[in-house]
């Protein structure tokens, strides 16, 4: 699985440029010395006038970071994003088609295709959905899939990322900056557009409004506040499809349904696409604690009077125990083999996979299960003897808490590196839609690691992101 | 027989609550067991509350009152006429699947030398619930042997029940949560049931579990009183625990006082 020589989307082994990228190629070998560091300065300079900044969390220095952009663009040819939207579509369909039956009638345990313990005991796993009929039958409606690069034709999926994954506001914006600076490039192109994600986030948000809705359902983004990282992000999203911004003590329930606060009294909310983790959503159901979320909302979501996008309780689809059994769960409910791949996943409660892992461990990638954001990872390869001691400690202490997967050798794209040119590892994460109908938009978020040789594209790592463009044919 | 049920629940909400919510529990369920003849919850906001079934099959009400002062009182009241089916309940219809009972909670860990002695039994699931039912007596102590037909004596009774000199037992709840616990454990799904127990001279409120068995499908199981339902309760709700089967789950969170007269109800 590509253990030698990365997968590079540019060149050719023989050094002959690959067919998409050729126009790319021309447009870099004509630009003027310290062009591209001039384009770099420019594009930082367009990101903090835009505010766009994230927080890392446990940094010295000043919260608010901007994050890296590569002012060249990744290219996807037409007839590889056809594959790989196709494959994405039948992994949203069998996810949430898993979601329906886990909390219903429970067909694929029953059936013994997945551990019945693996779901039941999931602290994923939301009882409190039991029964519920959300709109349309879809659970998961905004998901992020992570997906890597190994070959020409060979994809994987690391991550479906089915809660409330972010990031698409660096899409729109990374398009954004990159028009402003090589206008000349897009003309020699043709590029799929990415700009009808607000509009097309909203027509699937009000797609699932609750049948008492009336024609033009109100949307709320519900956002946990100015300290969480992604909040430039919910305020961007509802600017740009016209919807409110709140916070839980802008929204209330008042007779099993919910409201807003606005400046001429309550209006009555229809679809809240909300932004805040399941656990502090509402402190009647959840935890009693939370001062984040709005008391009372998921009751009045049970009782119909409202949509929760996505609903609670998709963590039990994008688990990394359960991610395991995703080609078995394409299988079971579309009756069709996947089209994606899955990354080979080691058990650490086997006892002989973990003899195998702690054996190997220089080789591996190690996750916690329920970490995400590249926190508590290790990537064997380019991490210490020390680091590997202590991991391997942590899979003794707790093996069911980490799952441990080859290190893919994550393909490379050219990247603006100190006045040149260099391969950077990169991975992508498209966005998709769940409504009336799936719509994906072509493309998505590609990051990319800057430091040389690391696979360790999150952002929160030193990471930085790309403008990811489809070509149309 | 019907049981006539007055059930009040006093909330201390703190003081400068700009609003109070509610999670109400309190509308038992007609079944195979019971018939619900009568039954009303009162209350400020009730008029307008939302309702719903829960994850758990329950009837649930969400109330909310702006700005309440001082205590609010929610007052039920019904009558319920019971059958005696020896505990059995059957499958009744709208329930999630019993597979669902088998998650473990905080509320129903249980240590493994507990349930151990059953884990090859080769007994029936029935007689391996009556076993754990009384195991779970024998770990927190049996109810005082007293013959029934003194319970059942109108109110004169109860100071004889009071003398016995001893440390006062776990709630119910313990012992439905170390029974659920177990059977689990046992791979057997089990719940816990929030209701009523008509019992002269005590609070009527009580608790206990129900376990599933492929054949006779949902089995009342009391272990603090040692028996299997009678026609002496009425189930009210039911959920994995007792955390998630309150009769009352209030924001802000607040104190709780319930009292509940069970009576015999006059059959007309």
């Amino acid at each position: 699985m590509g253990e030698n020589t990365p997968f590079d989307e540019m060149y050719n082994a023989d050094g002959s440029v690959r067919e998409p990228y050729r126009a790319l190629s021309e447009w870099l070998a004509e630009q003027p010395e310290k062009g591209l560091a001039l384009m770099q300065a420019d594009a930082e300079a367009i990101f903090r006038k835009l505010g766009i900044t994230f927080a890392v969390y446990g940094s010295e220095e000043g919260t608010e970071k901007v994050i890296p952009f590569d002012v060249i663009p990744r290219i996807i040819a037409a007839n590889e994003w056809r594959k790989l939207s196709r494959g994405i579509e039948q992994r949203v369909k069998a996810l949430n088609a898993f979601l329906y039956d886990v909390y219903h009638r429970q067909e694929i345990l029953k059936a013994g295709r997945i551990p019945e313990k693996l779901i039941l005991n999931n602290a994923a796993f939301c009882p409190q959905m039991m029964g519920l009929e959300p709109a349309r039958g879809v659970y998961a409606h905004i998901i992020g899939v992570d997906i890597v690069r190994v070959g020409p034709d060979e994809f994987y999926v690391l991550e479906d990322n089915l809660r409330t994954p972010s990031g698409v506001s660096y899409m729109l914006e990374d398009r954004e900056a990159m028009m402003m600076l090589a206008p000349d490039l897009f003309q020699r192109s043709k590029v799929a557009p990415v700009e009808t994600y607000p509009e097309n986030l909203r027509r699937t948000l009000e797609s699932v409004a609750p049948a008492g809705a009336g024609r033009n359902p109100v949307i709320a983004v519900l956002t946990p506040g100015i300290y969480n990282s992604a909040y430039f992000e919910h305020s961007f999203l509802a600017d740009q499809m016209g919807a409110q911004l709140c916070e839980g003590q802008d929204l209330f329930v008042d007779g099993g349904k919910v409201y807003m606060r606005t400046t001429t009294g309550p209006e009555r909310v229809d679809v809240i696409y909300r932004r805040i983790d399941d656990d502090y959503l509402d402190p009647l159901t959840f935890k009693p604690d939370s001062m984040l979320g709005v008391p009372g909302i998921f009751d009045a979501y049970r009782a119909g009077n409202v949509t929760l996008v996505n609903a609670p309780g998709t963590g039990i689809a994008d688990d990394k125990a359960v991610y395991t059994y995703v080609p078995e769960i394409i299988e079971f409910y579309l009756g069709e083999k996947a089209l994606l791949n899955n990354v080979p996943t080691y058990n650490c409660t086997d006892v002989e996979q973990r003899a195998w892992v702690l054996e190997n461990i220089a080789e591996l990638v190690v996750k916690e299960v329920h970490g995400s954001g590249g926190y508590g990872m290790m990537v064997g390869p380019t991490s210490t003897k020390a680091q590997h001691e202590e991991f391997k400690k942590k899979i003794i202490a707790r093996p069911d808490n980490y799952i441990v997967q080859p290190t893919l050798a994550l393909s490379t794209c050219p990247t603006h590196i100190n006045n040149d040119v260099a391969p950077r590892h990169v991975d992508l994460r498209p966005y998709v839609l769940v409504g009336d109908e799936v719509r994906i938009t072509p493309g998505g978020l590609t990051r990319v690691a800057l430091e040389k040789g690391s696979l360790v594209v999150n952002s929160s790592q030193g990471g930085g992101t790309k403008d990811t463009w489809v070509l149309e044919d | 027989m019907r049981i006539a049920i007055d059930h009040k629940l006093s909330v201390s909400v703190p003081q400068g609550t700009a609003q109070a919510v509610f999670h109400l529990l309190l509308t038992p369920p007609s079944g195979p067991t019971q018939t619900v003849e009568s039954w009303s919850v009162e209350g400020p906001g009730i008029g307008n509350a939302g309702r719903f079934t829960d994850g758990f099959g329950n009837a649930a009400h969400l109330v909310n009152q702006m700005r309440p002062e001082g205590e609010i009182t929610i007052h039920v009241r019904g009558e319920v006429t019971t059958r005696d089916s020896h505990g059995v309940l059957g499958r009744p219809a709208g329930e999630p699947v019993p597979a669902l009972y088998r998650r473990r909670t905080e509320l129903t860990k249980v240590p493994a030398e507990f349930y151990a002695p059953f884990r090859d039994s080769k007994e029936s699931r029935l007689s391996i619930c009556h076993a754990l039912m009384e195991r779970v007596g024998e770990t927190l102590g049996m109810p005082p042997e007293e013959p029934e037909a003194q319970q059942m004596q109108a109110d004169g009774g109860q100071e004889q029940a009071q003398d016995v000199t001893e440390e006062p037992r776990p709630a119910a709840a313990d012992y439905a949560h170390l029974f659920i616990g177990a059977a689990r454990a046992l791979d057997i799904p089990a719940r816990y049931v929030v209701g009523y127990r008509l019992v002269d001279g005590e609070d009527g409120l009580h608790a206990w579990a129900e376990a599933f068995d492929e054949g006779l499908g949902w089995i009342g199981f009391d272990p603090f009183m040692q028996i299997c339902p009678t026609d002496r309760y009425v189930r009210l709700a039911i959920a994995l625990d007792a955390e998630t089967a309150p009769t009352l789950r209030t924001v802000p969170i607040a104190e709780v006082v319930q009292v509940v007269k069970a009576s015999a109800a006059s059959t007309n």
